[in-house]
């Protein structure tokens, strides 16, 4: 397996408390693409039972360092960092 | 500890984005927005508050995506220079320019209470502006930068601390 087909996936403020980590390589399911919109459910699925369903609904996510505004248009390649964005509280 | 979460800063001609672990230094920071041309500068000191609904808040932990964060936050330096711009064509920057210099710096990592964790500072030729700047800066900063502030509590475990939202 090459390690492109591995994205990097950040984790900040309540994601990262309810995963205990602040980022983890995560392999894409298959050599296809993939949305950007399946991404919670294979975290998910990667993390159950800690509430991380429930926060990642109510997050952004950003991909190369800019946040994404329509998940289903964005296609995940493998290399990627994505960043899930919890409601910030800056100031 | 996020290793995404590290000192950072972005400078133009149009002001500075800081992103420090250190103590925020206001005089330094009033000084880096001074012009001969500014009468005025107005200035937004945050500092972490020691209650919350009646709970004793014994520290405040601030974490960044930084390299997003930066971005974001000359993108609101940008954009408040754009709205104070007249939409005339051709204008020259000296006879037209409102706003002169803003900066921002937000401090990370643990920050004692009644420590600054944000300033903003603003010149403006007159008055008016850098107040009316500055307020719209902070309240851009507050709504949109990458930026996770962590509260603790007195007698609370240090795992149940809460991670805040601004909305």
């Amino acid at each position: 397996m090459s390690a492109n087909t591995e994205i990097t996936v950040l984790y900040f403020a309540g994601a990262s408390t309810a995963t205990g980590l602040t980022s983890e390589r995560v392999r894409l399911p298959s050599s296809d693409p993939l949305p950007l919109s399946s991404l919670s459910e294979l975290l998910v699925s990667l993390h159950p039972n800690n509430g991380l369903e429930d926060i990642l609904r109510t997050c952004q996510w950003s991909v190369e360092a800019e946040m994404v505004e329509d998940t289903e248009g964005v296609m995940l390649k493998g290399g990627e960092e994505v960043a899930v964005i919890p409601p910030v509280s800056g100031g | 500890m996020s290793s995404a979460s590290v000192d950072a800063r972005d400078e133009t001609e149009l002001g500075v984005a800081v992103l420090t672990h250190g103590p925020l230094n206001v005089e330094h920071i009033v000084a880096s927005v001074a012009d001969d041309g500014a009468g005025a500068t107005a200035v937004f000191i945050g500092t972490t508050r020691n209650s919350f609904k009646g709970k004793v808040v014994t520290k405040l932990e601030y974490q960044a995506y930084s390299k997003l964060a930066i971005k974001t936050i000359a993108d609101i330096i940008a954009d408040a220079h754009a709205s104070f711009t007249p939409l005339t064509p051709h204008t020259h920057a000296q006879s037209s320019q409102r706003l002169i210099r803003i900066a921002v710096h937000h401090r990370l990592g643990t920050v004692p209470v009644g420590e600054p964790s944000i300033v903003i500072a603003v010149s403006s030729p007159h008055r008016k502006e850098s107040f009316v700047a500055c307020e719209m800066v902070l309240e851009e900063v507050k709504k949109k930068v990458q930026i996770w502030k962590r509260e603790y509590y007195e007698g609370e475990r240090e795992d149940d601390a809460e991670w805040k939202a601004n909305a």
